[in-house]
């Protein structure tokens, strides 16, 4: 198991947003958290990753006890998470931050191969890398801050609704990058708000609402299943 | 003619001490959003690390000025470690940690005055003797100072624009929460930030205290300018503030040269009630400056 999430609860001052959470994930597999807005799906990203301290349950990693380390202990382990609203470095050039991406020793070591692989992926990136981030677009600044966890070593991918606020052809676009990510065999779980771009990326899909999984399954089972998506996400 | 030229020096002069001290205030607050009001007594503790090194131990001024630097940068990386630290993001922060940092700054201050006495020192000069450039007296000294002022200055900025922990200080002061998921220890950052400011500010002092007097209270007045630097430069920016240091350092120094150096001081805080009045976010500053 590359993930391994128990009893978690997290929210922010006296409200509890997410109730007793369990979740396990296997190397290299897909799993994608569906639900409405504002009902714990950011809030769980966040606290996998720390950012949101987590009020109790436990969280294992690559095999290792990370409960109560610091979010920058736990991307130095590998888990990677592309936080919703992009997190750019405003006043740093678009190559400085995919470099911050790779501010972990071992991938420091090899920025010069990761710069140019994620420049091969997204190469509106390479076009803009001299520009300052708060000047990219809308588009731009999602593939810049996915392109900026590609930089990491990641054994783990956490992307927080990739489509939110963009373009339908850019969409297209980015759940395709995020899908060659995946066949490349790395782990990915992944918020989203609707299941129309989740295919072929997701092996298992989790429904949450007001904070508690409600139905877990394999994929083409559950985004088979269109009267049990439209009854919780509308 | 000679006047001006004489005027430009100065304003040189005193631009590169200042730059040293100012750029060590903003580095903290874009990336601590820490006002240090003890950045004068590090000025003081390097100066006088410098004249204990030279004068009780017989080391040469080219060997006391790393002394103050490092003097200067412990005693910064003891100060986040001992009083910053433990207040990081406790409610109050604003106010506590400024407050916290001037009571930092008058116990250093009652301390060197323990152990130094109140009569002044001066730090003796590298080279001394001065040549006469377009009738403007220029003091090797004073190049020197500039000299090792700029090339301080050019590193930071290198380290900054390119190093792993350079580009982590930016990132920490563009966005922390971010820069965190990223794998930078913020807090580990914070004590960097503070230890090089410090350092810096060590620099200044045994520089500056080769042409002025040295006494527990020196530091008051270059940190006091130091601020008005930041302030003009736009807080929280490295170039800004790299310019705005020489704006005024040859604003003091004109001042000097036509009316006298009584007025300097004065005039200096007029022009920064002015600027604070037509731009209140300084030369380079944004509105909320988050630059680095």
């Amino acid at each position: 198991m590359i993930l391994e999430v128990e009893g978690l609860e997290a929210g922010y001052g006296a409200a509890t947003v997410l109730h007793n959470i369990d979740l396990s994930m296997a190397e290299g597999e897909g799993v994608v958290v569906l639900g409405p807005n504002g009902h714990g799906k950011t809030t769980l990203l966040r606290a996998i990753s720390a950012v949101t301290k987590p009020t109790s349950g436990t969280l294992r990693f690559a095999g290792e006890d990370v409960t109560g380390w610091r979010p920058d202990q736990i991307a130095t382990a590998g888990l990677v998470h592309i936080p919703q609203g992009d997190a750019l470095f405003p006043e740093m050039t678009v190559e400085d931050n995919l470099l911050m991406g790779a501010f972990v020793k071992p991938a420091w070591m090899s920025r010069q191969h990761r710069l140019e692989r994620v420049y091969e992926l997204l190469p509106t990136l390479k076009d803009r890398r001299r520009q300052l981030a708060n000047s990219l677009s809308g588009g731009e600044r999602r593939m810049l801050a996915i392109g900026r966890g590609l930089m990491a070593e990641a054994k783990l991918l956490m992307i927080d609704e990739p489509s939110l606020g963009l373009a339908p052809l850019l969409i297209e676009q980015i759940y395709d990058q995020i899908r060659a990510i995946k066949k490349s065999g790395l782990a990915i779980l992944l918020a989203d708000e609707n299941a129309d771009h989740v295919e072929g990326l997701a092996d298992r899909v989790i429904l949450l609402e007001t904070g508690l999984f409600v139905r877990e399954g394999p994929a083409e089972t559950l985004l088979a299943d269109e009267a049990l998506l439209a009854a919780y996400l509308g | 003619m000679s006047e001006l030229l004489q005027a430009v020096w100065g304003g040189i002069l005193s631009g590169s001490v200042y730059g040293l001290m100012a750029i060590g205030l903003t580095l903290i607050w874009g990336a601590v959003r820490l006002l240090n009001l003890a950045h004068g007594a590090l000025y003081v503790v390097g100066a006088y690390a410098a004249w204990t090194a030279i004068n009780l131990v017989g080391f040469s001024l080219v060997v006391a000025i790393p002394v103050a630097v490092v003097a200067a940068g412990a005693l910064g990386f003891l100060l986040h470690t001992v009083v910053i630290r433990p207040m990081l993001g406790r409610p109050g922060w604003d106010s506590a940690s400024i407050i916290a940092t001037v009571g930092v700054a008058i116990a250093l201050q009652a301390a060197t005055l323990l152990v130094f006495g109140p009569r002044v020192k001066q730090i003796p000069a590298v080279v001394s003797g001065s040549a006469v450039v377009a009738s403007v007296r220029i003091s090797y000294q004073g190049l020197v100072i500039v000299a090792v002022a700029v090339i301080a200055l050019a590193a930071l900025y290198f380290y900054l624009r390119s190093s792993r922990q350079g580009m982590a200080i930016r990132a920490v002061s563009q966005h922390m929460d971010a820069a965190a998921l990223m794998g930078v220890p913020v807090e580990r950052t914070y004590a960097l930030v503070m230890v090089i400011s410090a350092g810096l500010a060590g620099l200044a002092g045994v520089l500056l205290s080769s042409l002025l007097f040295l006494s527990p209270t020196s530091g008051f007045t270059p940190m006091i300018i130091a601020l008005l630097v930041t302030i003009f430069g736009g807080l929280g920016s490295v170039k800004g503030t790299i310019v705005a240091a020489y704006l005024i350092g040859l604003l003091e120094s004109s001042v000097q040269v036509y009316l006298g150096g009584a007025l300097a001081l004065p005039v200096l805080f007029l022009f920064i009630i002015v600027v604070l009045i037509v731009r209140p976010n300084g030369l380079f500053g944004v509105a909320e400056a988050q630059r680095l």
